[in-house]
């Protein structure tokens, strides 16, 4: 069995369940609106055209010329397939494909400017919703790379609406304790007499665990 | 004493009734007979363009013109004219106007017109083929249309669009007559290989003055034999009762004798087993009944089919179209009329308006055709003429130099011309 196996899927529900909300609803828009807008679109050119008498009449001429052709020439019979499909309906598409391109074309024109509207707004969600975490993973990088520098005065200070304020707090409150211990020890070290200052030091470091205790 | 006994059996013989003996109907079927046809005239008037006399195939809006509708409005017009339905001025202007359109500005392949036309411009539209059928069909209705006026502008311009067409260049090198013709796809592959309505088309070709198709083509077509409930048919494919008439419209073959079979026989057998057929579905749906009968090609619940009936297709789905049944009169008089007074009388509310007979219906599917069809106005109207006019359309379509040509050269041989319907009258 693999170690490093996450055995819960939720590590912290209410992150997790957030960050699902962040980026199901905004799929779950566009793809309401997408296929609203393709509906709308292409269903309402498609009903505006057949609503038009003259493109209705000349469907249903269409429609009867194939008929007419069945009628008189009577083709021997075939069973189902892809290709009698396309030959009964060949002339009607030669009708249709003027009307169906129309109609696409202007579905088409319509979805395009909100297709790009759905894009610059998914793409600004997306950076919205990225940088509350990428901001405190940023702060965070910035408060490890002081305390590497020895700067134990550094804090984490987020945003309001940020992720990671509970973890920023408790390494700042980590952050303040070991300020704390290394400021009580530094002073200890200042102290002119030296067998008390080592022993305030020894007193200090006592109540601390490192790699040495092994 | 055997001169004697011989005319007495000869009389009655004569007595015995038969449908395709003649019929006498009574003074009121006459008359209702005769709005029938002065009602279906109207659709050819109203109908055609104004400014080209060109027919549209449909009534429906939107429909583009028909040469079949528009060969048989040239017809319709020239009969209505001869009646008097219509001023004889009117009636001659407005065929010389169709006339001239065809010859200068019809699309055309040939000779062969394109079967449907835009009825402003004359232009091809829904890429149709250029069509040996319809140019037959609006052919027969000129030189008919001709005929009713002699020595005219009419009789030349109607010869001159006879005479433009290349027959021969529509056999395709083949035996038989091909259906059509594109400028996309060429040749369509499809002949007129078999029974059907094609008599009048061969007949036309065999007959032309020019490009004539060789005598050889009348006899090459198939005549495939089949019996359904007693009746001997030489059948079309689909089995459609149009297939049966539309030659029947034009030429006489009444006592013709080909290859031994005699079409005319043959017509009111097929009209007798579509009805038979037709009844023995009366179980079944609603439409068909006694006298409610007809299955051909028309438009239905489901669009238009060539419905049909043993011999033959079988298609068939409880629509009835009245022109079949009505078209039939030539062959089975007193079945035709009975089932004409029962559309009428029965559905005539949403079956028959201004323009005669609407084109069909289906009581199962409580479906009633809301237009009216040029080519089943047209030979609903020819048969009734026919009828009433004891054969005056088959005499001056015989009087044709080009029938007589097609007649001498295949050999067939007329009898002498019987009356259509008793009392009948030149005089409506």
């Amino acid at each position: 069995m693999n170690p490093n196996r996450r055995r819960r899927f939720f590590i912290n529900k209410p992150l997790q369940v957030r960050y699902m909300l962040v980026v199901t609803l905004p799929l779950l828009a566009l793809c309401c609106i997408t296929i609203f807008g393709i509906y709308i679109g292409i269903w309402g050119g498609v009903l505006g055209a057949f609503s038009n008498e003259e493109m209705r009449n000349d469907m249903l001429t269409a429609s009867r010329m194939v008929e007419y052709e069945q009628a008189r020439y009577q083709p021997a019979k075939q069973g189902p397939s892809l290709l009698s499909l396309f030959r009964e309906t060949e002339k009607l598409s030669l009708r249709q494909r003027e009307v169906f391109r129309e109609i696409l074309n202007d579905t088409n024109r319509d979805l395009a400017w909100k297709l790009i509207l759905l894009l610059i707004l998914i793409g600004w969600g997306t950076i919205y919703a990225s940088h509350k975490i990428a901001g405190p993973l940023y702060r965070f990088s910035r408060t490890f790379e002081d305390i590497e520098k020895g700067n134990y005065r550094t804090r984490i200070f987020l945003r309001k609406g940020d992720e990671g304020h509970p973890v920023a707090k408790e390494l700042n409150d980590a952050l303040v304790s070991t300020d704390r211990l290394l400021s009580d020890i530094k002073n200890a070290s200042r102290d002119p007499d030296t067998l008390q200052a080592l022993s305030r030091i020894k007193e200090k470091l006592e109540t601390i665990k490192t790699s040495a205790d092994v | 004493m055997f001169r004697h006994l011989s005319f007495v059996f000869l009389c009655a013989l004569l007595a015995l009734p038969s449908q395709s003996s003649a019929y006498t109907p009574s003074q009121e079927e006459r008359s209702l007979l005769t709005k029938i046809e002065q009602d279906t005239v109207q659709y050819f008037i109203r109908l055609s363009d104004k400014t080209t006399g060109m027919t549209r195939d449909s009534s429906r809006p939107g429909s583009p013109s028909s040469i079949a509708a528009t060969g048989f409005a040239l017809a319709a017009l020239a009969v209505a004219g001869s009646h008097g339905w219509l001023p004889h001025e009117y009636a001659y202007n407005r065929i010389v106007t169709t006339l001239k359109v065809m010859k200068e500005k019809a699309e055309h392949q040939n000779g062969f017109f394109y079967h449907f036309l835009d009825a402003r411009t004359a232009r091809r539209v829904w890429s149709s083929e250029a069509s040996s059928i319809d140019t037959a069909l609006f052919l027969a209705g000129a030189l008919l249309a001709a005929q009713y006026y002699p020595g005219t502008e009419i009789e030349l311009l109607a010869n001159e669009l006879y005479e433009r067409v290349d027959w021969k260049w529509m056999m395709n090198g083949s035996r038989f007559i091909c259906m059509g013709w594109t400028p996309e796809s060429k040749f369509l592959p499809y002949y007129w290989d078999s029974y059907n309505e094609l008599m009048l088309l061969v007949a036309l070709a065999v007959g032309a003055p020019k490009n004539p198709v060789p005598p050889e083509a009348w006899d090459a077509w198939l005549r495939p034999e089949g019996n359904y409930n007693g009746h001997r048919v030489i059948y079309s494919s689909s089995g459609s009762l149009f297939t049966y008439q539309y030659s029947h419209a034009f030429i006489d073959f009444r006592g013709l004798k080909d290859q031994g079979n005699d079409f005319f026989t043959n017509s009111t057998e097929a009209t007798l087993a579509n009805r038979a057929f037709s009844l023995s579905f009366a179980g079944k749906y609603k439409s068909y009944s006694e006298n409610s009968w007809g299955l051909s090609a028309s438009v239905g619940p489901g669009g238009y089919k060539a419905y049909g009936a043993l011999p033959g297709g079988t298609l068939h789905d409880g629509t009835i179209a009245p022109y079949a049944a009505l078209s039939s009169i030539v062959f089975t008089p007193e079945l035709s009329i009975n089932a004409i007074k029962f559309f009428f009388n029965n559905y005539g509310e949403n079956l028959y308006g201004n323009f005669g007979f609407k084109g069909a219906f289906n009581l199962d599917k409580s479906w009633w055709a809301d237009e009216y069809i040029g080519i089943d106005q047209g030979i609903s109207f020819l048969m009734l003429e026919n009828f009433l006019n004891d054969g005056i359309i088959w005499k001056k379509f015989m009087g044709l130099e080009a029938v007589k040509r097609w007649l001498e050269l295949t050999k067939l041989q007329a009898a002498e011309s019987e009356p259509v319907s008793l009392n009948s009258s030149s005089e409506v």
